[in-house]
């Protein structure tokens, strides 16, 4: 079971906030206690030898390394490795939680293997061929087809499956079934219904939503997610957008300004339902919030599921996904790739590396993991999700109904979360889309 | 970096001047009790960080996080000491600054003065010549210029550790040490040695038992800027090294930021005994580094 | 700068005892290449072949790994038209100039006050000279707490409201912390310039001034002043070009926020890791690397007419 539990997002992990979390460098951050005694013995070794410490950890063994970091299965991961251990001999795997991947990249040293959020991060690596082709492996054979507009979207090399999904994680708004049954509400359906929810709590003194604006990405992923996955196909916006290439502006077809505009207003009509000081509330505080039941809804994904069942155990958690429209039929879940597997093209191990990757995607294995990690299977295999709260998304995965988050494509080199945050501050939506539409076209000028 | 410019005049000599009359009244040569009692008041502003930083560090977690900073300790506790002795494994960071600290200024002195000799003495040859200007031609790449390069190409040749955090800094104090050695050098007698050369004496036994005793002050110079440089960088060894178990004492108080959290008193303790080698050095070494940054600064 | 060093050098290379020869010359001892090849090599090494390949990569999309193209000028074209990075050189400009100037100001009078008539005057002097050992992230951190607890109690028991809230906090006034810590740390070796100026005056000038009747203030205005012009300019040029690469302080007090409000040329150089954005901020580099070009020569001009230090 997870060792390691911190009140950090596990799931979308967050892109470095450009101006106000952690520095850039380029060695790892947040070292655990536990790195810390593993690299005692390391030191000598290391000033002297530096990278040539890297080579095989003994004869007939092949050390291999792997690279897992989302912060609440790390635990989980150390045991697979122990249970793949005592299945063989040959390979030996080194869990790497904590070094900079990029930084691992440009050094050239990458990991062996990797099993990461498939995001705009990832991206980069498809884009630029450093991972290796694993079509051939029969595990690649075992996806849902559903997903593969998913995967292109983000990232396509021509001719290569550069990753294997692992886990899928289908978001919406968390509800308080209690709050619900004590005001005899039941989820909406449609927009209309839904401000009626709001309104009707608003009235019996419950604060409809919890707002954690002080931390950007849960503006990004929540509302703003929510709200435009709501109202439009993001697959085929970030297609188009890209098509466009430069010509992204007021007179293109395509543009944040113009689709993005109504959601975005429609989300800053949510506003006033949320807690006041929603604007100082951080994603700790909004998960002790709602499992206190402060207030009924809350605009979180299922990795916060289990932050809550800390503090409420028993707490009867519902989700639905947020309805834009009025037509019912248009509800539609927020998914991500939570995790991914991928072998760099610059490990020189990787049979070692792909006997681990096999042995992961074992049926019982994938399985239990996103039983343990509340995330939806990726295979056609794939046992059906147990957890109460998200029995309620099962059948918009089961049919497709599910969109990618939007700033979950967006790179890490345009400052979506601020602005999502200055949208949750009240700021006027047409000014920002436009920096949102001129920060794209700039990147796609040069890139 | 600190202040370095490229003004060379006659080396070695420190300006320093007896008869002083400044805002001395005429003739009299009574000290000013008003001026010292002033530089005094202003003397707090340094004092007043490192103040907050003792009281800090030995208070207990719990007086730490109310937020009056001067309060004297009560209980006094060295708690946050032993906690941030072990949360930063002090011992090791220490080692590595340490390490990477006696490598720099060795390596530049070493580095610098053998080529300043070589440059000071074969003026007239165009290779050397040139080599001087070419050396020279780094004081104008501030690191930053550099970085991400460096960052590759450390990485690809296995020196993404303290090895390579060393040899870069040795690499950027170069320039500015060359120059300082080779305007010392060109102030040098050469009768000395071309007597020890007529004697037998080849050029390295002249470099080792003459012209590099004769060196010895501007060693000094060369060797506590290096010091400084080298101790205290953030920004180097934070890109360079990329292994976080392997950093040195100032970029841990920035990889430890987080699991500080509130514990106030750990935090302190950890800042202090980052800062305390330096400043205890520098106690015991203070007449040399103000003369000897002096003498390095106006050159 | 290499015509302006040039020229320098060989104005000072008369000085040197040992009249150049051309003819007749004997053979270069080998073991004096032996001195300076070393140094040559892990120079070339580790300083020209990463401004090379820097350069270079400036003039590509790559993202630091795998694949990449060249683009010619785009990053560059691309560069010019990015707020972001007009505001970073905005920030890091303004910054460098007003701490500049503050810590100018305060070094010299201090140096004044420091080479008058005092009691303990060689300890007084090591205190100030102090801050300059301390590590500045280091440092930075402990003024990160004060910014944000001490502050603002000040700022109620005063009843300021501006200094109520953290001034970390402020998008507006976080910068006018980075200039606080930063001149903390640099007044010392400008300090120490200016005493070595100072005291480099003939005593005569002073006792001529006195004779005169020229008060204190006017024998500083007409006196010191001027004859300490040479280091001023010194002093001004030197601490503008280190504080442009300003990063260690600002890592620890702001990290570049609020916001991007106080984020330095230098930080948005280092995003390039992290980001995606290597060649672009290689391109970046290669505009910070001309202006600091530009500085060099403007810093060699100006003293080159000073010999008098």
């Amino acid at each position: 079971m997870p060792t390691t539990r911190t009140a950090r997002p596990p799931a979308p992990q967050p892109p470095p906030d450009p101006g106000a979390t952690s520095p850039p460098t380029l060695a790892s951050r947040d070292v655990s206690r536990r790195a810390f005694l593993r690299g005692v013995g390391a030191v000598g070794a290391g000033l002297a030898l530096g990278a040539c410490s890297r080579g095989s950890a003994g004869s007939g063994t092949t050390e291999i390394v792997f690279f897992q970091s989302k912060p609440e299965v790390i635990g989980y991961f150390d045991e697979l490795i122990q249970q793949f251990h005592d299945a063989q001999s040959k390979v030996r795997v080194r869990h790497d939680a904590t070094s900079n991947l990029a930084g691992s990249f440009v050094r050239e040293r990458p990991p062996d293997i990797g099993c990461l959020n498939y995001n705009f991060e990832i991206s980069r690596y498809v884009e630029r061929g450093v991972l290796s082709d694993l079509g051939d492996m029969p595990e690649a054979g075992r996806i849902l087809p559903g997903l593969q507009p998913l995967i292109d979207v983000t990232a396509t090399y021509p001719d290569r499956t550069s990753v294997i999904p692992y886990s899928l994680m289908a978001a919406a708004v968390l509800y308080n079934r209690t709050i619900f049954a004590e005001h005899d509400l039941t989820p909406p359906t449609t927009w209309d219904e839904l401000v009626a929810v709001c309104d009707t709590l608003t009235a019996a003194g419950v604060t409809p939503f919890y707002g954690t604006y002080k931390d950007p990405w849960t503006i990004a992923q929540g509302p703003f997610d929510y709200s435009v996955g709501g109202r439009l196909d993001t697959t085929r916006f970030f297609n188009q957008l890209k098509r466009q290439g430069t010509n992204v502006g007021p007179d293109s077809p395509v543009s944040f300004e113009k689709q993005f505009l109504d959601p975005v207003e429609q989300m800053q009509q949510l506003l006033p339902y949320d807690n006041p000081d929603a604007a100082s509330r951080g994603y700790g505080d909004g998960n002790l919030a709602f499992a206190s039941g402060e207030a009924a809804m809350y605009l979180q994904g299922p990795w916060a599921i289990g932050e809550i069942a800390k503090t409420a155990p028993d707490l009867d958690v519902g989700a639905f996904p947020l309805p834009m429209t009025d037509d019912p039929a248009d509800r539609k879940v927020r998914v991500n790739i939570d995790l991914a597997l991928w072998i760099p093209e610059g490990s020189r191990k990787k049979d070692a590396a792909r006997e681990f990757l096999a042995f992961l995607m074992q049926p019982e294995v994938i399985d239990a993991y996103n039983a343990h990690a509340l995330g939806f299977g990726v295979t056609t295999d794939t046992a059906p999700v147990t957890n109460p709260t998200l029995v309620e998304l099962q059948e918009y995965y089961d049919r497709s109904a599910f969109y990618l988050g939007a700033s979950q494509l967006v790179p890490q080199s345009i400052p979506l979360q601020n602005y999502t945050q200055s949208l949750a501050a009240g700021a006027a939506p047409e000014p920002v889309l436009r920096t949102l539409d001129a920060d794209w076209r700039r990147l796609a000028f040069r890139s | 970096m600190t202040a370095q410019s490229l003004v060379t005049t006659t080396p070695g000599q420190v300006p320093v001047r007896r008869r002083r009359r400044f805002l001395g009244r005429g003739g009299e040569d009574r000290p000013s009790w008003g001026a010292t009692t002033t530089l005094i008041v202003c003397s707090v502003a340094v004092f007043l960080p490192l103040y907050a930083t003792l009281t800090m560090a030995f208070k207990t977690t719990a007086q730490s996080v109310d937020g009056q900073v001067f309060s004297l300790p009560s209980p006094f506790s060295v708690d946050g000491f032993v906690e941030a002795w072990k949360l930063t494994d002090f011992p090791r960071g220490f080692a590595i600054s340490v390490f990477v600290t006696a490598v720099t200024v060795v390596g530049t002195v070493v580095l610098a003065s053998f080529a300043a000799y070589a440059i000071a003495r074969n003026w007239d040859r165009k290779f050397f010549r040139f080599s001087f200007f070419y050396l020279l031609a780094a004081m104008f790449l501030p690191f930053p210029v550099l970085a991400l390069s460096q960052v590759k190409l450390t990485g690809m040749v296995g020196l993404a550790n303290p090895v390579g955090v060393a040899l870069l800094h040795v690499m950027f104090q170069l320039s500015f040490s060359v120059l300082l050695f080779t305007a010392f050098i060109r102030g040098l007698p050469e009768e000395l040695e071309e007597s020890a050369r007529l004697d037998g004496a080849t050029t390295w036994m002249v470099f080792r038992h003459i012209v590099f005793p004769m060196m010895a002050p501007m060693s000094a110079t060369v060797a506590i800027f290096a010091f400084l440089a080298s101790w205290n960088d953030f920004m180097m060894p934070s890109l360079i090294t990329a292994d976080s178990t392997l950093q040195t004492l100032p970029v841990l108080q920035s990889v430890f930021q987080t699991q500080f959290s509130s514990n106030y008193n750990v935090a302190f303790a950890s800042y202090l005994m980052a800062m305390a080698p330096a400043i205890i050095v520098y106690l015991f070494t203070q007449r040399w580094v103000m003369a000897g940054v002096t003498q390095g600064a106006i050159k | 700068m290499a015509t302006a060093a040039a020229t320098r050098a060989r104005r000072s290379d008369v000085a040197p005892p040992r009249p150049p020869t051309t003819k007749g010359r004997p053979r270069v001892n080998r073991t004096f290449y032996l001195f300076l090849v070393p140094a040559l090599v892990l120079f070339t090494l580790s300083i020209t072949l990463p401004a090379i390949m820097g350069i270079t990569l400036s003039f590509t999309d790559s993202v630091g790994f795998g694949e990449f193209q060249f683009t010619g000028l785009t990053n560059y074209l691309a560069l010019f038209s990015d707020p972001a990075i007009r505001s970073s050189y905005a920030f890091t400009v303004g910054f460098a100039l007003v701490t500049v100037l503050l810590v100018n100001v305060l070094a010299f009078l201090l140096a004044v006050g420091l080479t008058a008539k005092i009691r303990a005057k060689i300890a007084l002097r090591a205190v100030f000279v102090l801050p300059m050992v301390i590590s500045g992230i280091v440092i930075a951190y402990v003024f990160n707490f004060l910014f944000s607890n001490s502050v603002p109690q000040l700022g109620q028991a005063i009843g300021v409201t501006a200094l109520e809230q953290s001034l970390l906090a402020n998008p507006d006034l976080a910068w006018v912390t980075i200039v606080i810590v930063t001149a903390w740390q640099a007044i010392p070796s400008a300090l120490l310039i200016y005493i070595a100026g100072i005291l480099s005056i003939p005593g005569e000038v002073y006792e001529a001034a006195a004779m005169d009747g020229a008060t204190p203030m006017r024998r500083l205005l007409s006196i010191t002043l001027p004859l300490v012009a040479g280091y001023v300019v010194i002093n001004m040029v030197i601490g503008f070009k280190n504080f442009l690469n300003a990063y260690d302080i600002i890592v620890g007090l702001t990290n570049g926020g609020p916001g991007t409000a106080t984020r330095s040329v230098a930080m948005t150089i280092f995003t390039g890791f992290t980001g995606g954005d290597y060649a672009y901020q290689m391109a970046n580099a290669t505009i910070f690397f001309l202006i600091a070009v530009v500085l060099a020569v403007v810093q060699l001009r100006l003293t080159r007419g000073r010999n008098a230090f």
